[in-house]
Protein backbone atom coordinates (compact mmCIF):
# COMPACT_ATOMS: atom_id res chain seq x y z
CA UNK A 1 0.00 0.00 0.00
CA UNK A 2 2.70 2.40 0.95
CA UNK A 3 5.79 3.28 -1.18
CA UNK A 4 8.91 3.71 0.95
CA UNK A 5 10.09 7.55 0.70
CA UNK A 6 9.52 10.79 2.23
CA UNK A 7 6.12 11.32 0.40
CA UNK A 8 4.63 8.94 2.66
CA UNK A 9 6.68 10.14 5.77
CA UNK A 10 4.53 13.20 4.95
CA UNK A 11 1.36 11.45 4.37
CA UNK A 12 1.40 9.97 7.90
CA UNK A 13 2.54 13.00 9.79
CA UNK A 14 -0.15 15.13 8.40
CA UNK A 15 -3.27 14.61 10.62
CA UNK A 16 -1.10 15.20 13.29
CA UNK A 17 -0.18 18.46 12.10
CA UNK A 18 -3.29 19.20 10.78
CA UNK A 19 -4.30 18.76 14.38
CA UNK A 20 -2.29 20.84 15.74
CA UNK A 21 -3.47 23.71 13.43
CA UNK A 22 -6.77 23.21 13.71
CA UNK A 23 -6.13 22.81 17.63
CA UNK A 24 -4.39 26.64 16.98
CA UNK A 25 -6.73 27.82 15.22
CA UNK A 26 -9.85 26.95 17.18
CA UNK A 27 -7.81 28.55 20.17
CA UNK A 28 -7.10 31.85 18.01
CA UNK A 29 -11.18 31.70 17.08
CA UNK A 30 -12.31 31.47 20.23
CA UNK A 31 -10.31 34.62 21.67
CA UNK A 32 -7.92 32.60 23.67
CA UNK A 33 -3.80 32.27 24.43
CA UNK A 34 -3.98 29.43 26.87
CA UNK A 35 -6.23 26.85 25.93
CA UNK A 36 -5.79 24.50 28.61
CA UNK A 37 -7.49 27.17 30.87
CA UNK A 38 -10.15 27.83 28.48
CA UNK A 39 -13.43 27.30 29.94
CA UNK A 40 -16.03 29.13 28.05
CA UNK A 41 -18.55 27.46 26.22
CA UNK A 42 -17.90 27.14 22.43
CA UNK A 43 -21.22 28.09 21.09
CA UNK A 44 -23.22 25.50 18.71
CA UNK A 45 -20.93 22.16 19.38
CA UNK A 46 -21.70 22.78 23.33
CA UNK A 47 -25.10 23.35 23.00
CA UNK A 48 -25.60 20.16 21.05
CA UNK A 49 -22.61 17.73 22.49
CA UNK A 50 -22.13 19.80 25.63
CA UNK A 51 -18.27 20.39 24.62
CA UNK A 52 -16.19 22.84 25.67
CA UNK A 53 -13.48 24.77 23.13
CA UNK A 54 -10.86 22.95 25.37
CA UNK A 55 -12.39 19.80 24.84
CA UNK A 56 -13.08 19.86 20.85
CA UNK A 57 -9.11 21.53 20.88
CA UNK A 58 -8.04 18.49 22.43
CA UNK A 59 -10.16 15.86 20.57
CA UNK A 60 -9.05 17.49 17.30
CA UNK A 61 -5.68 17.21 18.15
CA UNK A 62 -6.01 13.24 19.29
CA UNK A 63 -8.02 12.49 16.36
CA UNK A 64 -4.93 13.47 14.41
CA UNK A 65 -2.57 12.14 16.62
CA UNK A 66 -3.88 8.52 16.55
CA UNK A 67 -4.48 9.04 12.61
CA UNK A 68 -0.72 9.53 12.40
CA UNK A 69 -0.08 6.47 14.63
CA UNK A 70 -2.53 4.10 12.73
CA UNK A 71 -0.82 5.22 9.45
CA UNK A 72 2.51 4.67 10.97
CA UNK A 73 1.76 1.19 12.04
CA UNK A 74 0.09 0.71 8.38
CA UNK A 75 3.30 1.78 6.96
CA UNK A 76 5.54 -0.48 9.04
CA UNK A 77 3.64 -3.56 8.11
CA UNK A 78 3.54 -2.72 4.62
CA UNK A 79 6.91 -1.94 4.59
CA UNK A 80 8.30 -5.65 6.43
CA UNK A 81 5.53 -7.25 3.88
CA UNK A 82 7.64 -5.80 1.09
CA UNK A 83 11.12 -6.99 2.25
CA UNK A 84 10.00 -9.99 2.82
CA UNK A 85 8.31 -10.51 -1.08
CA UNK A 86 11.66 -8.74 -2.57
CA UNK A 87 13.01 -11.71 0.02
CA UNK A 88 10.79 -14.18 -2.02
CA UNK A 89 11.28 -12.73 -5.23
CA UNK A 90 15.07 -12.86 -4.92
CA UNK A 91 15.17 -16.40 -3.78
CA UNK A 92 13.29 -17.56 -6.96
CA UNK A 93 15.33 -15.50 -8.79
CA UNK A 94 18.19 -17.49 -7.23
CA UNK A 95 16.27 -20.83 -7.61
CA UNK A 96 15.93 -19.89 -11.20
CA UNK A 97 19.46 -18.67 -11.57
CA UNK A 98 21.10 -22.44 -10.75
CA UNK A 99 17.80 -23.80 -12.24
CA UNK A 100 19.45 -22.25 -15.32
CA UNK A 101 23.27 -23.14 -14.63
CA UNK A 102 22.51 -26.99 -14.01
CA UNK A 103 20.38 -26.90 -17.50
CA UNK A 104 23.13 -25.53 -18.85
CA UNK A 105 25.60 -27.86 -17.19
CA UNK A 106 23.81 -30.88 -18.27
CA UNK A 107 23.27 -29.12 -21.50
CA UNK A 108 27.13 -29.06 -21.52
CA UNK A 109 27.24 -32.52 -21.04
CA UNK A 110 24.73 -34.14 -23.62
CA UNK A 111 26.36 -31.94 -26.18
CA UNK A 112 29.96 -33.06 -25.49
CA UNK A 113 29.72 -36.60 -25.79
CA UNK A 114 27.95 -36.76 -29.24
CA UNK A 115 31.09 -33.94 -30.47
CA UNK A 116 33.47 -35.94 -29.16
CA UNK A 117 32.39 -39.27 -30.45
CA UNK A 118 31.82 -37.28 -33.96
CA UNK A 119 35.66 -35.80 -33.83
CA UNK A 120 36.98 -39.35 -32.95
CA UNK A 121 34.88 -40.53 -36.34
CA UNK A 122 36.33 -37.77 -38.21
CA UNK A 123 39.64 -38.52 -37.20
CA UNK A 124 39.10 -42.20 -38.28
CA UNK A 125 37.53 -41.35 -41.55
CA UNK A 126 40.75 -39.48 -42.54
CA UNK A 127 42.78 -42.19 -41.11
CA UNK A 128 41.42 -45.45 -42.02
CA UNK A 129 41.86 -46.92 -45.31
CA UNK A 130 38.60 -47.61 -47.06
CA UNK A 131 36.58 -50.60 -46.00
CA UNK A 132 35.56 -51.95 -42.59
CA UNK A 133 37.19 -49.41 -40.40
CA UNK A 134 36.01 -46.10 -42.21
CA UNK A 135 32.67 -47.75 -42.61
CA UNK A 136 32.53 -48.03 -39.23
CA UNK A 137 33.66 -44.20 -38.79
CA UNK A 138 30.75 -43.19 -40.82
CA UNK A 139 28.36 -45.00 -38.68
CA UNK A 140 29.68 -43.31 -35.37
CA UNK A 141 29.60 -40.74 -36.92
CA UNK A 142 25.91 -40.96 -38.03
CA UNK A 143 25.14 -41.96 -35.12
CA UNK A 144 26.47 -39.17 -32.86
CA UNK A 145 24.29 -37.09 -35.25
CA UNK A 146 21.08 -38.77 -34.68
CA UNK A 147 21.80 -37.98 -30.97
CA UNK A 148 21.87 -34.43 -31.52
CA UNK A 149 19.74 -34.14 -34.06
CA UNK A 150 17.45 -35.75 -31.21
CA UNK A 151 18.43 -33.50 -28.31
CA UNK A 152 17.79 -30.81 -30.28
CA UNK A 153 14.47 -31.56 -31.49
CA UNK A 154 13.29 -32.21 -28.01
CA UNK A 155 14.50 -29.14 -26.84
CA UNK A 156 12.23 -27.53 -29.65
CA UNK A 157 8.88 -29.35 -28.62
CA UNK A 158 9.72 -28.19 -25.21
CA UNK A 159 9.94 -24.82 -25.61
CA UNK A 160 7.23 -24.65 -28.63
CA UNK A 161 5.04 -26.17 -25.97
CA UNK A 162 5.37 -23.24 -23.73
CA UNK A 163 4.71 -20.86 -27.05
CA UNK A 164 2.16 -22.50 -29.27
CA UNK A 165 -1.63 -22.83 -28.59
CA UNK A 166 -2.91 -26.24 -28.00
CA UNK A 167 -5.34 -27.22 -30.10
CA UNK A 168 -7.87 -28.63 -27.69
CA UNK A 169 -11.01 -31.06 -28.64
CA UNK A 170 -12.32 -34.31 -27.87
CA UNK A 171 -10.60 -36.91 -26.90
CA UNK A 172 -11.20 -40.96 -26.93
CA UNK A 173 -8.55 -42.02 -24.61
CA UNK A 174 -9.19 -45.70 -24.89
CA UNK A 175 -8.16 -45.31 -28.87
CA UNK A 176 -5.26 -43.32 -28.30
CA UNK A 177 -3.82 -45.69 -26.29
CA UNK A 178 -4.04 -48.35 -28.75
CA UNK A 179 -2.97 -46.02 -31.35
CA UNK A 180 0.12 -45.15 -28.85
CA UNK A 181 0.63 -49.71 -28.13
CA UNK A 182 0.32 -49.90 -31.84
CA UNK A 183 3.18 -47.29 -32.46
CA UNK A 184 5.17 -48.80 -29.88
CA UNK A 185 5.71 -52.04 -31.82
CA UNK A 186 8.50 -50.23 -34.37
CA UNK A 187 11.14 -49.64 -31.13
CA UNK A 188 13.96 -51.68 -31.15
CA UNK A 189 13.50 -51.94 -27.16
CA UNK A 190 9.77 -53.79 -27.96
CA UNK A 191 11.55 -56.59 -28.92
CA UNK A 192 8.51 -58.82 -29.63
CA UNK A 193 6.99 -58.29 -26.72
CA UNK A 194 3.64 -58.17 -25.33
CA UNK A 195 2.20 -54.41 -23.99
CA UNK A 196 -0.68 -55.15 -22.09
CA UNK A 197 -3.17 -52.74 -22.57
CA UNK A 198 -6.44 -52.96 -19.93
CA UNK A 199 -9.26 -50.55 -21.10
CA UNK A 200 -12.39 -51.34 -18.95
CA UNK A 201 -15.52 -51.83 -20.35
CA UNK A 202 -17.62 -49.83 -17.53
CA UNK A 203 -18.47 -46.90 -17.99
CA UNK A 204 -19.29 -47.43 -21.77
CA UNK A 205 -18.48 -45.34 -23.73
CA UNK A 206 -15.56 -44.37 -21.52
CA UNK A 207 -16.10 -40.76 -20.68
CA UNK A 208 -13.66 -38.15 -23.38
CA UNK A 209 -11.74 -35.47 -22.58
CA UNK A 210 -10.64 -32.65 -23.50
CA UNK A 211 -7.13 -31.97 -25.08
CA UNK A 212 -4.38 -32.01 -27.91
CA UNK A 213 -4.99 -35.73 -29.29
CA UNK A 214 -1.18 -34.94 -31.03
CA UNK A 215 0.06 -34.24 -27.77
CA UNK A 216 -1.23 -36.62 -25.57
CA UNK A 217 -0.49 -39.18 -27.64
CA UNK A 218 3.15 -37.80 -27.60
CA UNK A 219 3.03 -37.93 -23.53
CA UNK A 220 1.78 -41.44 -23.16
CA UNK A 221 4.17 -42.59 -25.61
CA UNK A 222 6.86 -41.41 -24.51
CA UNK A 223 5.71 -43.20 -20.96
CA UNK A 224 5.37 -46.45 -22.97
CA UNK A 225 9.03 -45.98 -24.71
CA UNK A 226 10.86 -45.49 -21.58
CA UNK A 227 8.88 -48.78 -19.17
CA UNK A 228 10.33 -50.21 -22.53
CA UNK A 229 13.38 -48.84 -22.55
CA UNK A 230 14.57 -49.11 -18.72
CA UNK A 231 13.24 -53.06 -18.74
CA UNK A 232 14.26 -56.43 -19.44
CA UNK A 233 12.54 -58.39 -22.39
CA UNK A 234 10.73 -60.61 -19.63
CA UNK A 235 9.89 -58.14 -17.68
CA UNK A 236 6.03 -57.01 -18.31
CA UNK A 237 4.60 -53.28 -19.53
CA UNK A 238 1.47 -52.50 -18.79
CA UNK A 239 -0.86 -49.55 -19.56
CA UNK A 240 -4.05 -49.16 -17.72
CA UNK A 241 -7.13 -47.03 -17.93
CA UNK A 242 -9.49 -46.27 -14.91
CA UNK A 243 -11.82 -42.89 -14.39
CA UNK A 244 -13.50 -42.02 -10.54
CA UNK A 245 -15.82 -39.58 -12.17
CA UNK A 246 -14.09 -36.68 -12.08
CA UNK A 247 -11.23 -37.27 -13.75
CA UNK A 248 -9.38 -40.11 -15.82
CA UNK A 249 -6.32 -42.29 -14.88
CA UNK A 250 -3.68 -43.87 -17.06
CA UNK A 251 -1.35 -45.95 -15.51
CA UNK A 252 2.35 -46.92 -17.67
CA UNK A 253 3.72 -49.41 -15.04
CA UNK A 254 6.39 -51.92 -15.33
CA UNK A 255 8.34 -54.86 -13.76
CA UNK A 256 11.67 -53.52 -14.07
CA UNK A 257 14.64 -52.52 -11.77
CA UNK A 258 12.76 -49.32 -10.29
CA UNK A 259 14.18 -45.64 -10.02
CA UNK A 260 16.88 -45.15 -7.37
CA UNK A 261 14.57 -43.18 -3.89
CA UNK A 262 17.52 -40.49 -4.71
CA UNK A 263 16.23 -39.99 -8.41
CA UNK A 264 12.65 -39.93 -7.97
CA UNK A 265 12.05 -36.15 -7.67
CA UNK A 266 14.57 -35.28 -10.12
CA UNK A 267 13.19 -37.37 -13.15
CA UNK A 268 10.83 -34.69 -14.42
CA UNK A 269 13.51 -32.06 -14.38
CA UNK A 270 14.70 -31.53 -17.74
CA UNK A 271 18.40 -33.17 -18.79
CA UNK A 272 18.06 -35.18 -15.57
CA UNK A 273 19.24 -38.49 -15.77
CA UNK A 274 19.12 -40.91 -13.25
CA UNK A 275 22.06 -42.69 -12.12
CA UNK A 276 20.57 -45.72 -14.17
CA UNK A 277 19.25 -44.45 -16.91
CA UNK A 278 22.83 -42.45 -18.32
CA UNK A 279 23.84 -45.88 -20.38
CA UNK A 280 20.60 -45.89 -21.77
CA UNK A 281 20.22 -43.63 -24.93
CA UNK A 282 17.16 -40.55 -24.93
CA UNK A 283 17.67 -36.96 -24.95
CA UNK A 284 16.92 -36.66 -21.11
CA UNK A 285 13.79 -34.26 -21.95
CA UNK A 286 11.11 -37.24 -22.42
CA UNK A 287 9.76 -36.91 -18.81
CA UNK A 288 9.83 -33.15 -18.86
CA UNK A 289 8.48 -33.36 -21.96
CA UNK A 290 5.50 -35.55 -20.61
CA UNK A 291 5.13 -33.14 -17.52
CA UNK A 292 4.41 -30.21 -19.37
CA UNK A 293 2.24 -31.79 -21.64
CA UNK A 294 0.02 -33.49 -18.65
CA UNK A 295 0.59 -29.45 -17.07
CA UNK A 296 -1.04 -27.98 -20.09
CA UNK A 297 -4.00 -30.17 -20.02
CA UNK A 298 -4.35 -28.93 -16.32
CA UNK A 299 -3.71 -33.16 -14.95
CA UNK A 300 -1.51 -34.31 -12.60
CA UNK A 301 1.52 -36.72 -12.86
CA UNK A 302 2.69 -39.28 -10.20
CA UNK A 303 5.59 -41.50 -9.94
CA UNK A 304 5.74 -44.55 -7.77
CA UNK A 305 8.61 -46.61 -7.66
CA UNK A 306 10.20 -49.19 -5.86
CA UNK A 307 13.44 -51.05 -6.48
CA UNK A 308 12.54 -54.13 -3.75
CA UNK A 309 10.27 -56.75 -4.23
CA UNK A 310 7.58 -56.38 -5.74
CA UNK A 311 9.74 -54.17 -7.71
CA UNK A 312 8.33 -52.17 -10.62
CA UNK A 313 7.58 -48.33 -11.11
CA UNK A 314 4.12 -46.78 -12.22
CA UNK A 315 3.48 -43.50 -13.74
CA UNK A 316 -0.06 -42.59 -13.19
CA UNK A 317 -1.22 -39.91 -15.77
CA UNK A 318 -4.91 -37.55 -13.90
CA UNK A 319 -6.40 -35.93 -16.73
CA UNK A 320 -9.93 -34.21 -15.87
CA UNK A 321 -12.93 -34.96 -17.38
CA UNK A 322 -14.22 -32.75 -19.89
CA UNK A 323 -17.89 -30.69 -19.74
CA UNK A 324 -21.22 -33.59 -19.60
CA UNK A 325 -22.05 -34.40 -23.14
CA UNK A 326 -19.13 -34.37 -24.83
CA UNK A 327 -19.30 -38.04 -25.52
CA UNK A 328 -21.83 -37.41 -28.04
CA UNK A 329 -19.35 -35.35 -30.05
CA UNK A 330 -17.40 -37.03 -32.79
CA UNK A 331 -13.50 -37.66 -31.01
CA UNK A 332 -10.60 -35.64 -33.62
CA UNK B 1 26.41 -21.09 -66.57
CA UNK B 2 26.09 -24.48 -67.97
CA UNK B 3 23.71 -25.89 -70.39
CA UNK B 4 21.37 -28.74 -69.35
CA UNK B 5 22.32 -28.39 -65.67
CA UNK B 6 19.56 -26.03 -63.23
CA UNK B 7 21.15 -23.75 -61.53
CA UNK B 8 20.85 -23.00 -57.92
CA UNK B 9 21.56 -20.40 -55.90
CA UNK B 10 22.29 -21.07 -52.32
CA UNK B 11 22.16 -17.75 -49.88
CA UNK B 12 23.87 -19.42 -46.00
CA UNK B 13 25.90 -16.84 -44.23
CA UNK B 14 27.49 -20.18 -42.67
CA UNK B 15 30.59 -21.42 -44.37
CA UNK B 16 30.40 -24.92 -43.62
CA UNK B 17 26.85 -25.38 -44.43
CA UNK B 18 27.29 -23.95 -48.09
CA UNK B 19 30.34 -25.57 -48.15
CA UNK B 20 29.36 -29.16 -48.22
CA UNK B 21 25.99 -27.94 -49.33
CA UNK B 22 27.13 -27.25 -52.57
CA UNK B 23 29.84 -30.04 -53.73
CA UNK B 24 26.82 -31.90 -52.58
CA UNK B 25 24.51 -30.15 -54.73
CA UNK B 26 26.70 -30.11 -58.22
CA UNK B 27 27.31 -34.41 -57.50
CA UNK B 28 23.19 -34.33 -57.93
CA UNK B 29 23.58 -32.75 -61.14
CA UNK B 30 23.01 -29.13 -60.29
CA UNK B 31 25.04 -26.20 -61.32
CA UNK B 32 25.04 -24.05 -57.90
CA UNK B 33 26.11 -20.40 -57.56
CA UNK B 34 26.55 -19.67 -53.75
CA UNK B 35 25.88 -16.27 -51.83
CA UNK B 36 26.38 -15.78 -47.85
CA UNK B 37 23.69 -12.83 -47.05
CA UNK B 38 20.75 -11.69 -48.48
CA UNK B 39 21.55 -8.94 -50.22
CA UNK B 40 23.87 -10.83 -52.86
CA UNK B 41 21.24 -13.14 -52.94
CA UNK B 42 18.80 -10.38 -54.52
CA UNK B 43 21.56 -9.03 -56.81
CA UNK B 44 22.51 -12.47 -58.05
CA UNK B 45 18.73 -13.58 -58.41
CA UNK B 46 18.24 -10.70 -60.76
CA UNK B 47 21.17 -11.40 -62.94
CA UNK B 48 21.88 -14.82 -63.03
CA UNK B 49 17.79 -16.13 -63.09
CA UNK B 50 18.74 -19.34 -61.33
CA UNK B 51 15.68 -22.15 -61.74
CA UNK B 52 15.39 -22.45 -58.06
CA UNK B 53 16.67 -20.11 -55.23
CA UNK B 54 17.78 -22.01 -51.30
CA UNK B 55 17.34 -19.06 -48.68
CA UNK B 56 18.83 -19.62 -45.23
CA UNK B 57 16.57 -16.93 -42.98
CA UNK B 58 18.69 -15.55 -40.35
CA UNK B 59 21.36 -13.67 -42.62
CA UNK B 60 23.05 -10.86 -42.29
CA UNK B 61 22.44 -7.43 -44.26
CA UNK B 62 19.29 -8.67 -45.75
CA UNK B 63 17.29 -11.95 -44.11
CA UNK B 64 16.17 -14.75 -46.03
CA UNK B 65 11.96 -13.31 -45.17
CA UNK B 66 13.03 -9.92 -46.78
CA UNK B 67 14.83 -11.05 -49.67
CA UNK B 68 11.81 -13.11 -50.63
CA UNK B 69 9.89 -10.46 -50.53
CA UNK B 70 11.85 -8.26 -52.39
CA UNK B 71 11.95 -10.81 -55.08
CA UNK B 72 8.48 -11.60 -55.27
CA UNK B 73 8.03 -7.37 -55.40
CA UNK B 74 10.09 -7.54 -58.49
CA UNK B 75 7.94 -9.61 -59.76
CA UNK B 76 10.80 -12.38 -59.69
CA UNK B 77 8.74 -15.89 -59.12
CA UNK B 78 12.08 -18.10 -59.13
CA UNK B 79 10.66 -20.91 -56.90
CA UNK B 80 12.41 -20.63 -53.79
CA UNK B 81 13.17 -23.24 -50.60
CA UNK B 82 13.23 -21.09 -47.50
CA UNK B 83 15.24 -23.08 -44.55
CA UNK B 84 13.92 -22.26 -41.47
CA UNK B 85 15.83 -22.33 -38.08
CA UNK B 86 12.75 -22.19 -35.58
CA UNK B 87 10.25 -25.05 -35.90
CA UNK B 88 7.47 -23.11 -34.98
CA UNK B 89 4.50 -23.04 -37.08
CA UNK B 90 4.26 -18.79 -36.94
CA UNK B 91 7.26 -19.09 -38.67
CA UNK B 92 6.03 -22.08 -41.63
CA UNK B 93 2.80 -19.88 -42.34
CA UNK B 94 5.07 -16.73 -42.87
CA UNK B 95 7.12 -18.79 -44.75
CA UNK B 96 3.89 -19.77 -47.19
CA UNK B 97 2.83 -15.81 -46.72
CA UNK B 98 5.84 -14.61 -48.56
CA UNK B 99 5.91 -16.67 -51.09
CA UNK B 100 8.01 -19.90 -50.46
CA UNK B 101 7.77 -22.78 -52.66
CA UNK B 102 8.65 -25.06 -49.67
CA UNK B 103 10.64 -25.11 -46.52
CA UNK B 104 12.84 -26.74 -44.32
CA UNK B 105 13.80 -27.08 -40.94
CA UNK B 106 17.59 -27.03 -39.74
CA UNK B 107 19.06 -29.50 -38.84
CA UNK B 108 18.10 -31.63 -41.98
CA UNK B 109 19.37 -34.44 -44.11
CA UNK B 110 21.08 -33.08 -47.25
CA UNK B 111 18.78 -35.86 -49.25
CA UNK B 112 16.29 -34.37 -48.10
CA UNK B 113 16.88 -30.83 -49.55
CA UNK B 114 17.83 -32.71 -52.59
CA UNK B 115 14.20 -34.38 -52.80
CA UNK B 116 12.31 -31.20 -51.89
CA UNK B 117 14.23 -29.02 -54.61
CA UNK B 118 13.28 -32.02 -56.97
CA UNK B 119 9.81 -31.70 -56.43
CA UNK B 120 9.80 -28.11 -56.49
CA UNK B 121 11.21 -27.83 -59.85
CA UNK B 122 8.86 -30.66 -61.29
CA UNK B 123 6.02 -29.21 -59.89
CA UNK B 124 6.96 -25.68 -61.35
CA UNK B 125 5.18 -23.92 -64.07
CA UNK B 126 8.36 -21.63 -66.13
CA UNK B 127 6.34 -17.78 -66.06
CA UNK B 128 3.69 -18.95 -63.82
CA UNK B 129 3.42 -17.60 -59.64
CA UNK B 130 3.53 -20.94 -57.97
CA UNK B 131 0.65 -22.42 -56.07
CA UNK B 132 2.25 -21.38 -53.25
CA UNK B 133 2.09 -18.00 -53.44
CA UNK B 134 -1.42 -17.78 -54.35
CA UNK B 135 -4.12 -17.02 -51.82
CA UNK B 136 -7.05 -18.51 -53.62
CA UNK B 137 -6.34 -22.59 -54.45
CA UNK B 138 -9.22 -24.08 -56.33
CA UNK B 139 -9.78 -27.90 -57.51
CA UNK B 140 -12.75 -28.63 -59.13
CA UNK B 141 -15.59 -28.02 -56.74
CA UNK B 142 -13.31 -27.99 -53.76
CA UNK B 143 -11.68 -23.84 -53.17
CA UNK B 144 -9.41 -23.05 -50.05
CA UNK B 145 -8.88 -19.36 -49.25
CA UNK B 146 -5.47 -19.45 -47.82
CA UNK B 147 -6.21 -15.79 -45.81
CA UNK B 148 -9.53 -16.67 -44.70
CA UNK B 149 -8.46 -19.83 -43.66
CA UNK B 150 -11.63 -21.57 -44.83
CA UNK B 151 -12.63 -24.20 -47.43
CA UNK B 152 -15.37 -24.61 -49.47
CA UNK B 153 -17.19 -27.41 -51.53
CA UNK B 154 -19.55 -26.83 -54.23
CA UNK B 155 -19.98 -23.27 -51.99
CA UNK B 156 -20.66 -24.77 -48.88
CA UNK B 157 -17.88 -24.11 -46.05
CA UNK B 158 -16.46 -27.40 -45.07
CA UNK B 159 -16.14 -27.98 -41.31
CA UNK B 160 -12.06 -28.03 -40.44
CA UNK B 161 -9.92 -28.26 -37.51
CA UNK B 162 -6.82 -25.77 -37.87
CA UNK B 163 -4.84 -28.73 -38.50
CA UNK B 164 -6.85 -30.97 -40.80
CA UNK B 165 -6.76 -27.37 -42.98
CA UNK B 166 -3.23 -27.26 -42.81
CA UNK B 167 -2.93 -30.69 -43.73
CA UNK B 168 -5.34 -29.95 -47.05
CA UNK B 169 -3.62 -26.42 -47.72
CA UNK B 170 0.06 -28.64 -48.07
CA UNK B 171 -1.58 -31.35 -50.35
CA UNK B 172 -3.15 -28.57 -52.42
CA UNK B 173 -0.15 -26.65 -52.41
CA UNK B 174 1.97 -29.37 -53.60
CA UNK B 175 -0.53 -31.59 -55.93
CA UNK B 176 0.51 -34.78 -57.55
CA UNK B 177 3.22 -35.14 -55.31
CA UNK B 178 4.00 -37.80 -53.37
CA UNK B 179 3.67 -36.59 -50.24
CA UNK B 180 4.80 -38.40 -46.54
CA UNK B 181 3.31 -38.69 -43.46
CA UNK B 182 6.83 -38.15 -41.97
CA UNK B 183 6.87 -34.64 -44.70
CA UNK B 184 3.22 -33.51 -43.08
CA UNK B 185 4.20 -34.18 -39.82
CA UNK B 186 7.61 -31.92 -40.30
CA UNK B 187 5.36 -29.19 -42.40
CA UNK B 188 2.31 -28.78 -40.40
CA UNK B 189 2.74 -30.29 -36.73
CA UNK B 190 6.23 -28.73 -37.02
CA UNK B 191 7.48 -31.43 -34.65
CA UNK B 192 8.75 -35.06 -35.32
CA UNK B 193 6.32 -37.46 -34.08
CA UNK B 194 6.42 -41.33 -33.02
CA UNK B 195 7.18 -43.28 -36.06
CA UNK B 196 3.91 -45.39 -36.66
CA UNK B 197 1.16 -43.31 -34.64
CA UNK B 198 -2.14 -42.91 -36.44
CA UNK B 199 -1.72 -38.68 -35.77
CA UNK B 200 -1.85 -38.41 -39.50
CA UNK B 201 -4.27 -40.89 -40.93
CA UNK B 202 -6.85 -39.42 -38.21
CA UNK B 203 -6.01 -36.16 -39.55
CA UNK B 204 -6.60 -37.24 -43.14
CA UNK B 205 -9.83 -39.06 -42.12
CA UNK B 206 -11.60 -36.14 -40.79
CA UNK B 207 -10.21 -34.25 -43.69
CA UNK B 208 -11.90 -36.72 -46.19
CA UNK B 209 -15.18 -37.43 -44.00
CA UNK B 210 -15.33 -33.71 -44.52
CA UNK B 211 -14.46 -33.36 -48.33
CA UNK B 212 -17.02 -36.68 -48.94
CA UNK B 213 -13.98 -38.22 -50.55
CA UNK B 214 -14.07 -42.28 -50.96
CA UNK B 215 -10.42 -43.34 -50.22
CA UNK B 216 -11.33 -45.96 -52.44
CA UNK B 217 -12.28 -44.14 -55.09
CA UNK B 218 -10.95 -40.79 -54.15
CA UNK B 219 -11.65 -37.55 -56.40
CA UNK B 220 -9.04 -35.14 -53.97
CA UNK B 221 -6.53 -37.34 -51.95
CA UNK B 222 -5.02 -40.70 -53.10
CA UNK B 223 -3.39 -43.38 -50.30
CA UNK B 224 -0.04 -44.66 -51.70
CA UNK B 225 0.34 -47.62 -49.77
CA UNK B 226 3.27 -47.10 -47.25
CA UNK B 227 4.19 -43.79 -48.34
CA UNK B 228 2.26 -41.30 -47.82
CA UNK B 229 -0.86 -39.60 -49.81
CA UNK B 230 -1.09 -37.32 -53.19
CA UNK B 231 -3.61 -34.70 -53.89
CA UNK B 232 -4.43 -35.75 -57.56
CA UNK B 233 -6.90 -33.28 -58.60
CA UNK B 234 -5.81 -30.48 -60.92
CA UNK B 235 -5.18 -27.08 -58.90
CA UNK B 236 -5.15 -23.94 -60.21
CA UNK B 237 -4.24 -20.73 -57.98
CA UNK B 238 -5.19 -16.80 -58.17
CA UNK B 239 -4.29 -13.97 -56.24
Amino acid sequence: MFKKGWVSLLLIFLPFVAGIVAFIFIIIYSGSISPFLLTADFGFFAFVFGLTIRNLGVIVLALGLFTTLLLGVLYYRSLRRQEQTQMLLSEAEREAELGRRRFLRRLDHEIKNPLTGLRAALVNMQEAQAGEDQARAVGNAEHAVERLTRLLTDLRKLSDLGERPIELGPVDVPDLLQDVVEAAHVLPAYGGREVNLLIPKVPSPFPMIIGDRDLLVLAVYNLVENALKFTYPTDSVEIRLGEDGRAILIEVADSGVGIPPDDVSKIFEELYRGSNARSTEGSGLGLALVNRIIALHDGQINVRSSQEEPRGTVFTVRLPVGKKGLTRLTPV
Amino acid sequence: MSLNRPTLLLADDDPTIADSLAPFLERAGFHVLVVSDGMSAFEKAQAHHPELIILDVLMPRMDGRETLRRLRKANIWTPTILLTQVGEASERALALEEGADDYLNKPFDPHELLARIRAVLRRVRPGQRSLSAAWLLTAGSLSLDRRARRATLAGATVELTPKALSVLEYLMTHPDEAVTRERLLEAVWGWEYPAGTRTVDTRMAELRRALDDDPAEPRFIETIPGEGYRFIAPVHGEG
